[in-house]
């Protein structure tokens, strides 16, 4: 099988059989991006416990709101995504309001998205030949809008929130952060 | 007031969750009527999730899968919308949510309409009907008071005369009195005692001319309960043709002469 056929096959969307209650369907969407979602949960939530907890809202979510997918608008994996970040960084805001935030203290900015550990199952040819791409299109990004999009996306900060972390004025930080979205779109229509 | 081009630079903030308040609302306004910063905003969401597909993937542990399996066991695929963080699911069930509350309202408001008419149009032939029997009252009325009035001018007229009649054998007991109006040809009489006339049969007042052999009719009346009745006439004979009155009982609604001669009452002028 080509990589070519195995990523139409990949792509295909698997929402709308589970919005007809096709469980098998929605065993597969768990298996196919779940390891995806809860890298970017631990990214955004720093703990286990609360990166499995908004997983778990995630996915019971999806089951019931399948229904609104929309498979002209956007891909499985980019609606789930969608979900599990607004729920991580509700998650991640409402810690910070108790104040309770484990590594609130010690957390660094970084410029890269990566997240330190590795997946620990098997990972297929094709999500890592994906994930080449899309990490081509990051690579491309000058590190300063890199970062202000990490924070953003990430930890949920607003334009200001960043400016005073970096000690950047405002307009610089909006200017950085349209940038690196422009080119992010750029390049996703170029990788479709 | 923001340009087109302003708002569409907002699109990449608000996909990011990076834009202020202000801007998310006056972006979130702009949408309902833009189309093109609608798809630019589907596609920066599109983009930004990139940036979790970037991550290394982590296997979640295994009992996670096990507690989404069980959680969604059972439970219905409603769609409903109490997740406000999914923005995109939000979108299009608000749409597909104000299309239904619409026409829900729509579908009301018909509803309604229709009932409203209905009772709008049983209303109205209700009061139609009250006035058909209110002007049917009315012509009664007014026939009641023409007639009185024409009574009251025959009583009240100064060259009124009143002849007396009384019962005979069949009735003994029973009387009448004529008020006539020689002037305007017109007289009223009114009975006593008769006995209540039988449903199929109408006592009928005759007069007994003198230039004529035969009586003329001067009308039919019935008497229900009580013996009394009266009856208006008008253009009577000259006063001085009219020879007597009598009354006798004939076949419902009068005949052409009198069948018999058995006078309840009876009187010469």
């Amino acid at each position: 099988m080509t990589a070519a056929m195995n990523t139409s096959v990949e792509h295909s969307s698997l929402l709308p059989a589970v919005a007809h209650g096709d469980l098998a369907a929605f065993e597969q969407l768990y298996d196919r991006h779940a390891s995806t979602l809860y890298a970017l949960l631990l990214r955004i939530l720093a703990n286990p416990d609360d990166a499995q907890e908004v997983l778990q809202e995630t996915f019971v979510k999806a089951w019931t709101n399948a229904k609104m997918f929309d498979s002209v608008r956007g891909s499985d994996v980019a609606w789930l995504i969608s979900i599990a970040r607004s729920r991580g960084i509700d998650r991640l805001r409402s810690r910070k309001i108790r104040g309770d935030r484990e590594d609130e203290a010690g957390r660094e900015v970084s410029s890269s998205f990566g997240f330190v550990e590795k997946r620990t199952g098997a990972d297929d040819a094709i999500q890592s030949e994906e994930r080449q791409a899309v990490r081509g299109a990051l690579a491309e990004l000058p590190d300063s809008q890199r970062i202000t999009l990490a924070l953003a996306y990430f930890e949920g900060l607003s334009q200001s929130e960043i400016a005073e972390k970096l000690g950047e004025p405002l307009g610089t930080i909006k200017t950085r952060m349209q940038l690196g979205m422009k080119k992010l779109r750029e390049r996703l229509k170029a990788y479709r | 007031m923001m340009t087109h081009e302003q708002l569409e630079s907002i699109a990449a903030l608000d996909a990011i969750g990076a834009a202020s308040a202000d801007e998310a609302t006056a972006f979130r306004a702009h949408l309902a009527s833009c189309a093109d910063c609608r798809r630019a905003r589907e596609e920066y969401e599109q983009a930004v999730s990139l940036l979790a597909q970037d991550l290394d993937p982590v296997d979640p542990p295994a009992q996670v899968r096990d507690r989404i399996f069980m959680a969604i066991d059972g439970r219905d695929q409603t769609g409903s919308a109490d997740d406000d963080n999914v923005v995109d699911a939000n979108d299009r069930f608000g749409i597909s949510r104000w299309w239904m509350v619409a026409a829900v309202l729509f579908l009301a408001l018909w509803g309604w309409r229709e009932l409203s008419i209905r009772v709008s149009r049983e209303r109205i032939n209700t009061r139609e009907a009250e006035i058909r029997r209110l002007a049917g009252e009315n012509q009664l009325l007014t026939a009641r008071n023409e007639k009185l009035s024409a009574e009251m001018a025959a009583l009240a007229a100064q060259d009124t005369r009143t002849i007396a009649l009384t019962g005979q054998q069949v009735s003994p007991s029973a009387s009448a009195k004529v008020f006539l109006e020689p002037g305007q040809r017109r007289a009223v009489v009114f009975f006593y005692n008769l006995p209540t006339n039988p449903s199929d049969k109408s006592y009928q007042l005759w007069i007994l001319r003198g230039d004529q052999p035969k009586p003329q009719s001067a009308g039919v009346f019935d008497v229900i309960q009580g013996g009394g009745a009266s009856i208006s006439i008008e253009n009577l004979p000259l006063a001085t043709e009219i020879k007597g009155l009598a009354v006798t009982l004939e076949a419902k609604g009068g005949v052409a002469q009198p069948t018999n001669t058995n006078f309840f009452v009876a009187g010469s002028t």
